[in-house]
């Protein structure tokens, strides 16, 4: 009795802590990451004081924020892609590959058939979304049939897919003449609409908060989230209970790698209104995302405001490069402290509810001896 | 081997041990001497306190009070290899063998012989075929352990502990995975141990072993020695009345449903048929052969057997869960209609590995008492699932059970074992379908949620379900089952009824005893299908097609 | 064009040694029973420390000795967190392989003062074979005449450890602690112990791979230089088990495939689909021996 008692107990105060109790190890993660990186600041010889502000700066101060916001509409997309198969508990580590041939795949149709106004940005994105769907996909069955993880095929598929990607677009795709790596101007009618004045933030916020509102939606509530959230909780048990685990795990992949070709549709359909090789890829969306996710413990609702702070970290990295002359890869320093330390704090968790699960198995008082 | 110490003493004792966990005294001041080579039988009911016993004296935990003994002298065991250290060695009921190491490099890990830094497997090779010569236990140094049968990875065990000069050698419950033949064989084994010198423990609950195998014996009931007796002068009904604090009645029999006059439903139609059920592995190997058997609604049917015996892939088949790869043939029949597979909706099923696969440890315990109902129209809000009503299900099965628990929204992994294994019946059971398929339903439970949980399979069976129940009790079996069925190298050879299921023809039965396997099967085959041809397939197939 | 012809036979083993140096590495934590995903990262950080210490110090062995030894202590990371606290070694190796990618771009503006790609006159690779009078043998002369001593210092690792994993006490043990941790545990074996061995180990054979790779297969540190390598290491030990020479058999796979597309990027063949060459073909053999492995039931899955 001693030990539901505490147990109990312990539950009590977690539940007193509230929404803030729960998010503890992210605000810890984040802050541990942020000391780190200012004892590596301090061991190089750069100083926080200048380096600090300038990021926020880069981030905030007018005429940045638009681009901020034009950067979290991508790595949000992003982040869905890996969130979604973590759900149940599959690694995506491919978001680069299937964003690439997203993009190129809408390029092509934008600039090869001749589309009404409208269908000339919906289609390509449509398009975009299946092609970065079929290239997760993969990674499912190879899993659920061949036992090969998909956190490795995942990324194994995704070098050769960004290689292609790059060799369509500076033969087949290339803007003739020119030997830039890029393919020509897509026609007017395929050009995401802008809102506001400056042209880098367009429809794809709206779309992208849209879909992401629908994707907490199905996993809080609906019976397709539940089976999702099942199946990463534990598999066999999810098998038992009658869910059909294999084909959820083609379709949270292939979900997850829609995004991932979404993102890659709307980057192309953006300005600067092509496909320029390695402009998908360079500004580190994909793991940028996953150091967001992960810092979401589990918390779809969570998930905006990890890739708003990230979004932010990433962005005000190239102003602070500019300002005070600090490499922005110090943001990507940043991101994999996170990761590292969320993974670190998690585990002090698992080891407290084990030594509390440990008890209660005591506490039947050794019936199977 | 025996060395030092006073030769008068006990090889081993434990003096005084006290045990708790949390309110339960596992141990309560048990005093047990081991004399030099003797054979000492520890015995008692599941839960009378044994294997915290011996995990005391092997090190693995500490008592709140009390000491051990080796020779006389007073020793600290604060781990296994301390025990080890002094002379102790186990057999344990799980082996402890490493699947791709050979038998040699099993048996002499941790202690190797080397030369000039290098692992001498010749030297280690000969010294295993020493003791082999000395001991009778012959084993094939060189190949691998995961490609042994269970009763030779046992010798491994055997020797391993021998290996290391052990002089008190512990075996839990060896022959649960030992067919009778080889467990004639493990204690002609022992006997020649204790010739050496060497004190053997004798871990059981078979009185049979006991009586055989035996020099002196410990009984254990509760947590306390309820009783000691020289084997030679002692008789199996003094061992049952200090075991179990009685003597053995009849078998209580679970009230007859209700409508039935004559107390058996035997007129009724199967709800569950199985007919001629195969079931081959990947690698084509049967690990069920022609097995044949209905249950009828109001009635609890028992699968007996040891470990392995099929018993996994029989159920597996019946709940549609089978693993891809395996193929079958025969059938499992629902009412008349083939069984679905991936989880078929209309069997509850209550399975034995209740982390692996009866509970998500992560989710919510409302969450988990949905799992297979979340598909249901009751459980539909405005759009998708509604968490109200899950919530309100939970709070629901939550009082109608007793299952004692904080709050439904708190993850399951906080509710104790009895507790768990009750919300896994709760969900399973409240869905009131025909067939329910149980496996060893109050394994690692308490005593007071054990006879809950008996209360709720019979109050099944009185509302007219079919209960397929599988368990490694014995005592549980025949107090609910109204039918045995043994079963034994993947087939069923015998079938027992309620009352005729004796512990000494079930666990006959259940090593292949009545005959030898070749010859046991076709004989089970004829007296199964021979009670299910009577008024089975043919009159189920008839009423309802 | 001739296969056969030594020069490729060169530049198979080029292509191959750094990834079967971080390959036995992960071989080594594979046997243990802890499954080590960090390679990628951990050879990249190799590259950099082994480039930056042979900068500082203008001697190219110092440079391997420090990615060597820098490498090691970055693997402390993951033994201390995977091996002590239990925490997830998947996570912790996205976060490392990331971290290693900002650290060393950040680190390499700092320490070396410039972006993208470092080379210089002034940093010294490591010297080959021929250069240490080795041209004149035949056969061997040209194949390992322009090759770098930790390329057959490699292969030796590879017979040595498989030697030492069947015939030693502590190799014995460590293939015991990776098989039933708890059974070694109760035979008095210290699991915890051998497991920081392991990983540690695998942290210093990145560092080795790493200088190969910037100091031996070129004179040079860009930024993601290791370029997946680290994951076909990862591909590798799942394709051979715990197997020193089956591990070391994947590992020449990607080897062939990666000298193959660069001579077919010769013959024109662009050079992004001969980049990619390596990847496919490394994933193409996963999933034949994954199809082979559900026939025979052992899966491939160590995690």
């Amino acid at each position: 009795m001693s030990a539901v008692r505490l147990g109990s107990l312990a539950r009590g105060r977690a539940a007193a802590l509230g929404p803030l109790g729960r998010s503890a190890p992210a605000v810890l993660a984040v802050a541990g990451a942020l000391v780190v990186t200012t004892l590596v600041m301090l061991v190089v010889g750069v100083d926080p004081s200048d380096a600090y502000p300038a990021l926020i700066r880069g981030a905030v101060a007018d005429g940045n924020l638009e681009y901020t916001i034009g950067a979290f509409v991508p790595t949000l997309g992003m982040a869905l892609a890996f969130a979604i198969p973590l759900r149940t508990g599959e690694f995506n580590l491919g978001g680069d590959g299937q964003m690439a041939l997203g993009g190129v795949a809408a390029a092509a149709l934008a600039l090869r058939v001749p589309l009404p106004p409208g269908v000339a940005v919906a289609l390509p994105l449509v398009v975009a979304a299946l092609t970065g769907a079929v290239v997760a996909g993969i990674s499912a069955p190879l899993h659920t049939r061949f036992g090969i993880p998909a956190i490795v095929t995942t990324l194994l598929v995704s070098t050769p897919a960004v290689a292609l990607s790059s060799y369509l677009v500076r033969f087949p795709l290339a803007e003739p003449r020119t030997g830039i790596a890029e393919t020509p101007l897509l026609p007017d009618a395929a050009h995401l609409p802008a809102i506001g004045a400056s042209g880098y933030v367009t429809i794809g916020l709206p779309l992208i908060l849209l879909l992401t509102a629908g994707w907490i939606y199905v996993d809080r509530r609906t019976v397709a989230g539940y089976e999702i959230r099942a199946t990463g909780a534990n598999r066999e048990f999810a098998r038992y209970g009658g869910v059909r685990v294999d084909r959820l795990a083609v379709v949270t992949m292939a979900g997850g790698g829609a995004f991932a070709g979404l993102v890659g549709g709307l980057i192309v359909l953006g300005p600067p209104f092509r496909f320029v090789d390695g402009a998908l890829t360079a500004p580190g969306y994909t793991f940028t995302a996953i150091a967001a996710v992960l810092l979401a413990t589990g918390r779809p609702i969570a998930v905006p405001f990890t890739v708003a702070l990230m979004t932010i970290l990433q962005v005000g990295g190239e102003g602070m490069e500019r300002d005070a002359g600090v490499p922005s890869q110090l943001t990507q320093v940043i991101q994999g402290l996170v990761i590292v330390i969320v993974a670190a704090l998690a585990t002090t968790r698992v080891l407290r509810e084990r030594r509390a699960r440990r008890a209660q198995e005591i506490d039947v008082g050794e019936a199977n001896a | 081997m025996p060395t030092g110490g006073d030769s008068e003493a006990p090889a081993a004792e434990l003096v005084g041990i006290t045990k708790r966990f949390g309110p339960v005294v596992a141990n309560d001041g048990i005093d047990l001497a081991i004399r030099r080579g003797e054979i000492h039988g520890v015995v008692g009911e599941n839960g009378a306190g044994k294997s915290t016993l011996m995990s005391i004296l092997y090190g693995l935990r500490r008592p709140d009070s009390g000491h051990v003994l080796r020779n006389g002298t007073r020793v600290r065991l604060r781990s296994p290899a301390e025990a080890i250290g002094h002379g102790l060695g186990m057999v344990h009921q799980r082996f402890r063998l490493f699947p791709d190491l050979t038998v040699a490099e099993n048996i002499v890990i941790g202690a190797e012989p080397t030369r000039r830094g290098v692992v001498d497997l010749a030297a280690a090779g000969r010294e295993i075929e020493r003791l082999g010569e000395v001991f009778g236990l012959y084993v094939d140094p060189a190949s691998r352990a995961g490609r042994l049968p269970v009763g030779v990875r046992q010798r491994v065990e055997i020797l391993k502990a021998l290996y290391r000069e052990a002089e008190v050698l512990i075996l839990d419950e060896p022959t649960a995975v030992l067919t009778p033949g080889e467990a004639a064989r493990l204690f002609d084994v022992l006997k020649t141990v204790t010739r050496t010198g060497t004190s053997v423990v004798l871990v059981t609950h078979k009185l049979s072993e006991v009586l055989t195998a035996t020099d002196r014996v410990t009984v254990l009931r509760r947590g306390r020695v309820t009783g000691r007796f020289v084997t030679a002068e002692t008789t199996a009904d003094e061992l049952v009345i200090a075991m179990i604090g009685r003597s053995l009645g009849p078998p209580r029999r679970p009230a007859a449903p209700d409508g039935e006059p004559d107390g058996t439903p035997a007129g009724r139609p199967y709800a569950l048929e199985v007919d001629g059920l195969t079931v081959l592995d990947r690698d084509g190997v049967p690990r069920l052969s022609d097995v044949s058997f209905g249950v009828r609604p109001g009635e609890i049917v028992g699968i007996a057997g040891v470990a392995g015996s099929g018993q996994r892939e029989l159920i597996d088949t019946v709940t549609g869960l089978r693993p891809p790869g395996s193929a079958t043939s025969g059938g499992v029949l629902l009412s008349g209609r083939p069984v679905r597979r991936g989880r078929e909706p209309a069997i509850a099923y209550v399975p034995e590995d209740r982390h692996g696969r009866a509970t998500a440890a992560t989710m919510s315990l409302a969450e988990n008492l949905v799992m297979g109902d979340h598909r249901t129209p009751a459980l539909r809000g405005r759009a998708g699932l509604s968490a109200a009503a899950v919530r309100e299900r939970a709070r629901t099965l939550v009082e109608r059970f007793a299952i004692r628990a904080a709050s439904v929204g708190d993850p399951i992994s906080a509710l104790s074992g009895g507790n768990a294994q009750k919300a896994v019946l709760a969900r399973e059971l409240s869905r009131g379908t025909p067939v329910i398929v149980v496996e060893e339903p109050t394994q690692g439970v308490d005593v007071g949620a054990q006879e809950q949980i008996h209360g709720l399979l019979s109050e099944a069976r009185a509302a007219g379900q079919a209960v397929l129940l599988q368990s490694s009790e014995l005592s549980e079996l025949r107090a609910l089952a109204d039918r045995i069925l043994v079963m034994f190298e993947g087939r069923v050879v015998a079938e027992l009824a309620g009352d005729e299921a004796t512990e000494e023809r079930l666990g006959a039965a259940m090593t292949g005893a009545t005959a030898t396997p070749g010859q046991a099967a076709p004989a089970a085959e004829t007296e199964s299908s021979a009670t299910a041809r009577e008024q089975g397939p043919a009159d189920a197939k008839g009423t309802t097609r | 064009m001739n296969i056969l012809e030594l020069t490729f036979v060169a530049s198979v083993l080029t292509a191959t040694t750094p990834v079967v140096l971080a390959a036995l590495g992960g071989l080594l934590c594979s046997v243990s029973g802890v499954f080590n995903m960090a390679l990628e990262g951990q050879m990249l950080w190799g590259a950099f420390t082994a480039v930056s210490f042979s900068h500082l110090t203008g001697s190219a062995w110092w440079g391997v000795a420090g990615g060597v030894a820098a490498t090691a202590l970055y693997s402390a990371v993951l033994s201390v967190l995977a091996v002590t606290f239990r925490a997830d070694p998947v996570v912790i190796a996205v976060g490392m392989n990331l971290l290693a990618l900002g650290l060393t771009a950040f680190l390499m503006r700092q320490i070396l003062g410039v972006g993208g790609t470092y080379t210089s006159p002034d940093l010294h690779g490591l010297p080959t074979l021929a250069g240490m009078g080795l041209d004149h043998v035949p056969v061997i002369g040209p194949v390992l005449g322009s090759q770098s001593p930790l390329v057959p210092a490699a292969f030796v690792l590879v017979a040595a450890t498989a030697w030492w994993l069947r015939r030693t006490r502590s190799g014995l043990r460590l293939r015991g602690i990776g098989q039933h941790p708890e059974a070694a545990e109760s035979l008095g074996l210290k699991v915890g112990a051998y497991r920081h061995g392991a990983v540690l180990a695998a942290g210093a054979l990145c560092g080795l791979a790493g200088a190969q790779l910037a100091l031996g297969n070129v004179t040079l540190f860009s930024e993601g230089m290791s370029a997946g390598r680290g994951w076909v290491a990862v591909v590798a030990v799942m394709l051979g088990g715990v197997r020193p020479l089956r591990v070391l058999s994947a590992c020449l796979l990607f080897g062939v495939a990666e000298a193959l597309g660069f001579r077919l990027q010769g013959a024109g063949l662009p050079q992004q689909l001969a980049d990619a060459a390596p990847y496919v073909i490394t994933l193409l053999a996963l999933i034949l021996a994954g199809a082979a492995g559900r026939r025979r039931r052992t899966p491939l899955e160590t995690a």
